[in-house]
């Protein structure tokens, strides 16, 4: 009915004639303009809505054919810089900086870990590539970068217990040792172990040493062999003189060394 | 992009799987990635059994995954130029084959 009306009172339909009265005016079964469930468009209405509809805007070159505009890092994060710093002091500080592999581990064998590491004084520290990355870079530790990609950790220590630290990474088989920095000194696994299996300081002082003086020791006597050789000999002659010449009388020895 | 979380790895007809690896060597990323992801809880709980070992080597060789299934079958990976999203799909479609073909047997024998 209210279509149909409003046809009838739109005056501009071209050939038809204005204001007619409709046939047919459903005034009983149709339902009102407002109704509580969804009712469908007139269609007109529809062709409109179809027609109006919004269009985004889209450039000609698709964003990402374009290269991307250089973002400027705006303000340097607080924490950041707080992470880098202490990164700076862990290698600073301690002797012994292991980096290994750490895969997704149970939480109480982490700290387990942790446990037996802390009574050897070893620690360890979590560490997120971006911050170690430019710490490294720029700092003398340059062939550690490659070192710093997918999950790591760090265990630090100022002395350098590698086979008890080797014998607790045994038992953990998540976490991989890729490399050690020992005394700035960088070593791959197999060296790490090499080292593991090293006398202590005091032992290989001790064989120093003796290598040491082995060879002047050596000399004193290398140097007195000629002249002990004559005395030797010279007693040897003696006494077969003395029992060559029974009874006769004992000759002075020849030559007095 | 897909996330390598997002691909489920049922691991047990696999027997054992070797990662070997160099870590100074610039072409590794992506094979400590899928160690990383084959070490996880979820995908460690669908197979107890299967050994997952990592060679740490210094030799300059390139990064290798060697995957040995239960029937004998062996899987090569060399991830120098391979994503870890490649690595995980080619691992999971053969282990889903080799499911669909046990499971075929266990009906006809049944």
């Amino acid at each position: 009915a209210p279509a149909a009306k409003m046809a009838a009172l739109s005056g501009g339909g071209g050939p038809w004639r204005r204001g007619w009265l409709p046939v047919l005016q459903l005034v009983r079964r149709g339902s009102k303009a407002v109704t509580r469930h969804w009712k469908a468009m007139h269609f007109q209405r529809q062709k409109l809505m179809a027609v109006t509809e919004y269009l985004a805007p889209r450039p000609a070159v698709p964003p990402r054919c374009l290269t991307p505009r250089r973002e400027t890092r705006e303000e340097e994060n607080g924490y950041a810089r707080l992470l880098r710093r202490q990164v700076e002091e862990v290698f600073r500080d301690n002797r012994m900086v292991v980096v290994c592999q750490y895969n997704s581990m149970p939480d109480e064998d982490v700290v387990l870990m942790r446990q037996y590491l802390r009574k050897h004084n070893i620690e360890v520290k979590f560490v997120l590539n971006e911050i170690v990355r430019p710490v490294l870079s720029q700092s003398k530790y340059k062939n550690l970068l490659p070192l710093f990609v997918a999950r790591n950790i760090l265990l630090v220590s100022q002395e350098t217990k590698v086979k008890e630290m080797l014998r607790v990474l045994k038992g953990v088989p998540q976490v991989n040792l890729l490399a050690a920095c020992i005394d700035d000194t960088i070593l791959s696994k197999q060296g790490v172990e090499n080292f593991a299996k090293l006398p202590t300081l005091e032992v290989s002082q001790g064989q120093t040493v003796g290598a040491l003086t082995l060879l002047p020791s050596q000399t004193s006597s290398l140097l007195q062999r000629g002249s002990a050789h004559l005395t030797a000999l010279l007693d040897q002659h003696i006494r077969q003189l003395q029992a060559g010449e029974t009874g006769s009388p004992e000759e002075p020895p020849p030559a007095q060394s | 992009k897909k996330m390598a979380s997002k691909i489920r790895v049922v691991l047990r007809p696999v027997k054992s799987i070797v990662v070997r690896f160099c870590p100074f060597e610039p072409n590794v990323e992506s094979t400590r990635k899928f160690l990383g992801y084959i070490n996880h809880k979820k995908v460690q709980a669908t197979n107890r059994n299967c050994e997952v070992t990592a060679d740490v080597r210094h030799d300059g060789s390139e990064p290798l995954v060697d995957v040995m299934f239960a029937d004998g079958e062996r899987l090569l990976m060399k991830g120098a130029n391979l994503t870890t999203i490649e690595m995980l799909t080619a691992l999971g479609t053969r282990c889903n084959a080799k499911e669909l073909k046990e499971e075929q047997k266990s009906k006809k024998k049944s």
